[in-house]
């Protein structure tokens, strides 16, 4: 047969006018993938490049705390929330503290209040460096990995100097902080407070992690792959956020200026200037860039509460036995990954009654059918990436 | 229920929770600086849509529920006897002032069914799913009212009074050996009560 020049135009037409008949796919994703950050299983309907109906499989490291929480007295609570979402412990600690403490209203001494401030930026630091070194490594740059959790581990140095856990301080007590060495019976009368050089150190270390933003930020802002990947890849509209509970740096890179630290009294964030960053469209790029400067802002937050922290005790006069009177609260906290909240009822006991676990990654996670729809195989990683959310925080 | 300011002086968020009890067709009461609204069971999907809609609460925060129970078979009994009930709890919140309210309707113990909220807010998908294995709550009109976290063909609703923990069951919890005192506390107050849990 030849090819006339008809016959070759006609051919090419064919060849674009008429649509293959393919099967759709269906991938599954996981449970064990680098990019979950823990265990996560996804299933998706793939069609060519493009995912449908995707479906997260959860549950996989579901170690029922809620019920958990029901069996133990209220100082033995802090063990198992620590463990939640395990990248900011100490974090996690705060507002369960402080629901029982707005139970029994007890006064919190002013320097123990900075203290958990402190640690608690410092685990706001700590967990977005780890953001900070796996995002930009899941689309294939190495290099901001070593940079991050080199200052990571700097911050997480001074964590342990002072509760003597870099992932599981347990450190808060119904009423103040522990003491920073031994709280053992011979010590018990000799509090003591945080370690020699802590403030030094401290000063030190926050003036490293706002340098290696610097480095971070002209690595991954100036590299073109990472831009191309991450721009308008994944946009979340605000109001999608909202009717989802998706919270924190995921909300605010939508543009919503909320930050609970502004506007709840868990800790005295009032005395203290910082700035609520907020991204604009609500991409996978503005989710980074939002936790960058939020590291910047937190840094800052720990070196104004280093310059003025009130001396003092570490602990209010509590009973040794803590029982908590009857009563239900609410105590929501902003932590590193969004809205983590306890929803605490007590009958007067040793123990809760119930106890709600609100963790921020649940909800972060609950709008991946609605943000993976139709997008591409490959931005799967880069959207999830972006989404930061660890699977202990998902499963509790 | 005691509010966590005596009754002389008004509770700062006293007039927003009466504003959304009136908005709603509910009832209020502040517990420790927690907003919470009443509402019957046939008006809880119309009260989400109004606190979205009209109040501003915008922000689907979580969704749960509380087994109000007198018989407990894990943790403690409670100290006076209740209603046997499940208490459906949700609380949602504006993004600027920081306000919230929590919802609680109650739903009987022995057909525990509640309209979903998935229409109103679509974050309530997961949330009901949870409450749904955890306390055998039943959401009528849910789209897919699935196991969450638990594996397929798992019996029992853990988070039910009425669940035994078996961990428990096979091992009670150590008595006073793991009770720390508190730094600075002081030695005339011996740790004689069992803190048995």
């Amino acid at each position: 047969m030849t090819y006339t020049p008809d016959t070759v135009r006609h051919l090419s037409e064919v060849s674009v006018s008429v649509e293959l008949q393919t099967e759709d796919m269906t991938l599954n994703i996981g449970p064990q993938h680098p990019s979950t950050h823990g265990v996560l299983r996804l299933v998706a309907r793939v069609d060519g490049e493009r995912c449908h109906d995707v479906q997260p499989v959860i549950g996989y490291m579901h170690r029922g705390y809620e019920k958990l929480a029901e069996v133990r007295t209220y100082p033995q609570i802090t063990t198992i929330v620590n463990r939640i979402d395990w990248v900011s412990g100490y974090a996690n600690e705060v507002p369960f503290i402080v629901a029982a403490e707005k139970l029994m209203q007890v006064e919190v001494p002013e320097r123990a209040q900075y203290i958990r401030l402190i640690l608690t930026e410092m685990a706001r630091i700590s967990s977005h460096l780890v953001f900070m070194a796996s995002f930009p490594l899941e689309l294939g740059a190495a290099t901001p990995l070593f940079f991050a959790l080199r200052e990571r581990e700097r911050v997480l140095d001074l964590l342990e100097s002072v509760t003597g856990g870099r992932f599981h301080p347990n450190f808060n007590r119904i009423g103040g902080v522990k003491p920073a060495y031994g709280a053992g019976s011979s010590t018990r009368k000799m509090a003591q407070d945080l370690p020699a050089g802590f403030f030094r150190e401290t000063r030190t270390a926050m003036e490293e992690v706002l340098k290696v933003c610097d480095e971070i930020e002209t690595l991954v802002a100036g590299n073109e792959i990472i831009l191309a990947r991450t721009k308008g890849i994944g946009v979340l509209p605000p109001e999608v956020a909202a009717a989802y509970g998706v919270s924190g740096p995921n909300m605010r890179a939508s543009g919503v200026a909320f930050d609970l630290r502004k506007v709840e009294d868990y800790l005295p964030y009032d005395r203290f200037d910082f700035n609520v960053v907020t991204g604009t469209n609500g991409d996978s790029w503005d989710r980074w860039w939002v936790r960058l400067q939020e590291i910047r802002e937190s840094a800052r937050l720990i070196q104004q509460a280093i310059d003025g922290i009130p001396s003092g005790p570490l602990q209010a006069k509590v009973p040794r036995i803590i029982k908590v009177p009857a009563g239900e609260t609410y105590v929501r906290a902003e932590n590193p990954k969004g809205e983590m909240g306890y929803y605490l009822v007590s009958d007067g006991g040793l123990g809760p009654y119930r106890l709600k676990i609100r963790s921020a990654s649940f909800s972060n996670l609950s709008i991946l059918p609605w943000i993976l729809e139709g997008c591409l195989v490959p931005d799967i990683i880069a959207v999830m990436g972006s989404l930061d959310f660890v699977l202990g925080d998902v499963d509790r | 229920m005691t509010s966590s300011q005596s009754e002389a002086t008004a509770h700062p968020l006293q007039a927003f929770a009466e504003a959304v009890a009136e908005a709603v067709g509910g009832t209020s009461e502040i517990t420790f600086d927690t907003v919470k609204v009443k509402v019957p069971l046939d008006m809880w999907v119309e009260a989400h849509t109004v606190a979205r809609d009209q109040l501003g609460l915008v922000f689907f925060s979580w969704l749960s529920a509380i087994d109000w129970a007198n018989h407990v078979e894990a943790g403690d009994s409670l100290s006076r006897d209740v209603d046997e009930r499940y208490e459906l709890l949700t609380t949602v919140g504006d993004l600027d002032e920081g306000r919230r309210v929590t919802f609680s309707t109650d739903l009987p113990k022995d057909e525990p069914v509640a309209p979903t909220l998935v229409p109103v807010f679509a974050g309530a998908n997961w949330h009901e799913r949870e409450a749904s294995e955890m306390f055998g709550i039943d959401f009528a009109g849910h789209p897919n009212l699935i196991k969450l976290y638990l594996p397929d063909g798992f019996i029992g609703n853990p988070l039910r009074k009425s669940f035994p923990l078996l961990s428990r069951e096979v091992k009670p919890w150590p008595g006073t050996v793991d009770v720390e005192g508190m730094p600075g506390s002081d030695d005339d107050e011996p740790a004689t009560e069992n803190p048995e849990a």
